[in-house]
């Protein structure tokens, strides 16, 4: 037992470390949307080219990793019910990617795999390596080791080994010293971040966050276990394979065991959602369980990829897998947890002083809920229009479906700015 | 709903403010919630203690619902020293939750 107050032992993490992730990912969402838009016809050629590859790590490192590196500094206390180590690392983390994803990405639009690539690289690992520092101390000072902070903490480690052989491929690139050609390598290089990464991490927090907002009484530790270890050894299986050169037929074996992972994992929060206590489920968690379903979209994709390898029309399907993983599966958890998360952290910056001296406004007045759900309807339209103009090489398809998802970001922008720069209106306090 | 309490008369009156402070993500106020564990008046003092938990520890709206107890309580006693204690012994769970606020989450 002890006081609260300023010097409680259980003080939250700074706003002031996490809201710059949520602003920065969201503007690195609208500008992959511009680009797609400006760029559509990179959709119908091979997957490797420069407009592609921008797009894909804006949308990797600067929408997703950005929000996820975010609201981690302040989940992953809730996770491990210990602190936050150091605030100083955190920010470094921010400027370090801050600066680096641009780099990166203009260098991949250029395609100027020189001295701007390499900087930006650099940065991205430095930025990486102050998170896993972070993490890895927090977790070292805190008491409780539970399943959900073993996932985000391995999938930390993952994003390390993503961001190191990125670092790797792009010097490989303008020095060749690794003696093999980097484009081999963009598959290794994706897997390990989208399973290693953005499958674990998403799955540890999600298994936490999704029953505590329903209030669930279903626990099943065993299960995130097991999950836990079919993605890593769908994961590891995956390396040997790809280094050892093996029949692509024999990549089914990682695929099942990841696709078992997403099954299970699917039925975990359905059960979850089955006891929970708290029956009125708002939009924000509706969302994010939608992506929990279509996390299997890419699975099914891949598994159609394997089958149709000696085809040429694969070549789209690999487009249309990237696709449902990054304007899907991720988009969608994070266009419903920002509103689960940013409008409670902002509140708690405007109103725990005032708290309690009178009526405050509730974080979802923070704001303005039909544009998300108008945002929820625009979105799935667009996926689903642009995921044709892939499959169909429709250019016209491509090019509506990205001005549904231009809107989208605009729409989400519009909600997250509106919170970020929300006031407390002090004289209705005065006055009472 | 069972918190312990050294003063029946005045835990009323101290309770029926914390029923003002709302957890802003349940929507659910914190007495209901099942948060507030114990109140003690302290004879030789001006002190009344509040000892309550939060659903997580480092609850991201922690801060928030402690400031709100700790203003909720001064309200009808202006005089006394209000502190908050906090504990998860034991943690909380949702068998804590009162009747009215499980019907309020049901409906």
């Amino acid at each position: 037992m002890f006081l609260a107050g300023n010097n409680s032992p259980i003080k939250n993490t700074s706003y002031k470390v996490v809201l710059p992730f949520y602003g920065y990912a969201a503007l690195s969402f609208l500008i992959a949307t511009i680009l797609m838009l400006i760029n559509t016809s990179a959709f119908t050629a091979h997957y490797f080219n420069p407009h592609t590859l921008a797009i894909t790590h804006t949308m990797a490192l600067g929408w997703g990793t950005m929000i996820i590196l975010g609201a981690s500094h302040q989940l992953f206390p809730v996770m491990i019910e210990g602190k936050l180590h150091s605030n100083i690392l955190a920010y470094l983390s921010f400027i370090f990617a801050a600066f680096g994803i641009p780099l990166l990405v203009f260098a991949f639009y250029e395609f100027n795999m020189g001295l701007v690539a390499k900087a930006g690289s650099i940065l991205i690992n430095l930025a990486v390596i102050s998170y896993v520092l972070n993490l890895s101390l927090s977790i070292y000072h805190s008491k409780s080791r539970n399943v959900h902070a073993v996932f985000a903490f391995t999938s930390v480690l993952w994003l390390f080994t993503t961001t190191f052989l990125g670092l790797l491929l792009v010097w490989n690139f303008s020095s060749n010293f690794l003696s093999i050609n980097s484009i081999n390598f963009l598959s290794l290089h994706a897997h390990l971040g989208i399973i290693g990464w953005f499958l674990l991490m998403i799955f540890g927090v999600g298994s936490r966050l999704i029953p505590m907002f329903l209030i669930s009484k279903y626990e099943n530790k065993k299960r995130l276990w097991l999950i836990y270890a079919l993605i890593n050894t769908g994961l590891i299986s995956f390396i040997i394979m790809f280094f050892l050169s093996v029949k692509v037929e024999l990549y089914f074996m990682p695929t099942l065991l990841i696709g078992v992972s997403v099954l299970l994992f699917g039925n975990h929060i359905y059960r979850s959602y089955a006891k929970r206590i708290r029956k009125k489920v708002d939009e924000q968690v509706k969302i994010s369980m939608l992506s929990v379903a279509l996390t299997m979209v890419p699975v099914i994709v891949l598994i159609a990829i394997i089958i149709l390898f000696a085809n040429v029309n694969s070549l789209q399907l690999v487009m249309l897998y990237g696709f449902t993983i990054f304007f899907g599966w991720i988009t969608t958890i994070i266009l419903g947890m920002t509103f689960k998360t940013l409008p409670f952290i902002v509140w708690n910056r405007v109103y725990s002083s005032i708290a309690g001296l009178g009526k405050t406004p509730n974080p979802k007045e923070l704001f303005d809920n039909k544009i998300f759900i108008v945002n929820g309807v625009v979105y799935l339209f667009g996926f689903i229009i642009f995921g044709l103009g892939i499959v169909r090489t429709n250019v016209l398809f491509l090019n509506i479906g990205a001005v549904f998802l231009l809107i989208t970001a605009v729409l989400y922008n519009f909600n997250v700015f509106k919170i970020l720069f929300h006031k407390a209106k002090l004289n209705e306090y005065k006055n009472k | 709903m069972n918190i312990k309490t050294n003063n029946p008369d005045k835990n009323e009156i101290a309770i029926a403010a914390l029923y003002h402070v709302m957890d802003p993500e349940i929507d659910l106020n914190i007495v209901d919630l099942g948060l507030v564990y114990e109140t003690d008046f302290k004879e030789d003092s001006d002190d009344i203690i509040v000892i309550m938990t939060l659903t997580t520890r480092f609850c991201p709206m922690g801060e928030s619902i402690v400031e709100a107890a700790t203003q909720a309580v001064q309200q009808p006693f202006p005089d006394n020293n209000i502190q908050i204690m906090l504990t998860f012994q034991p943690p909380w769970d949702q068998s804590m939750i009162s009747e009215a606020g499980n019907l309020f989450l049901s409906s």
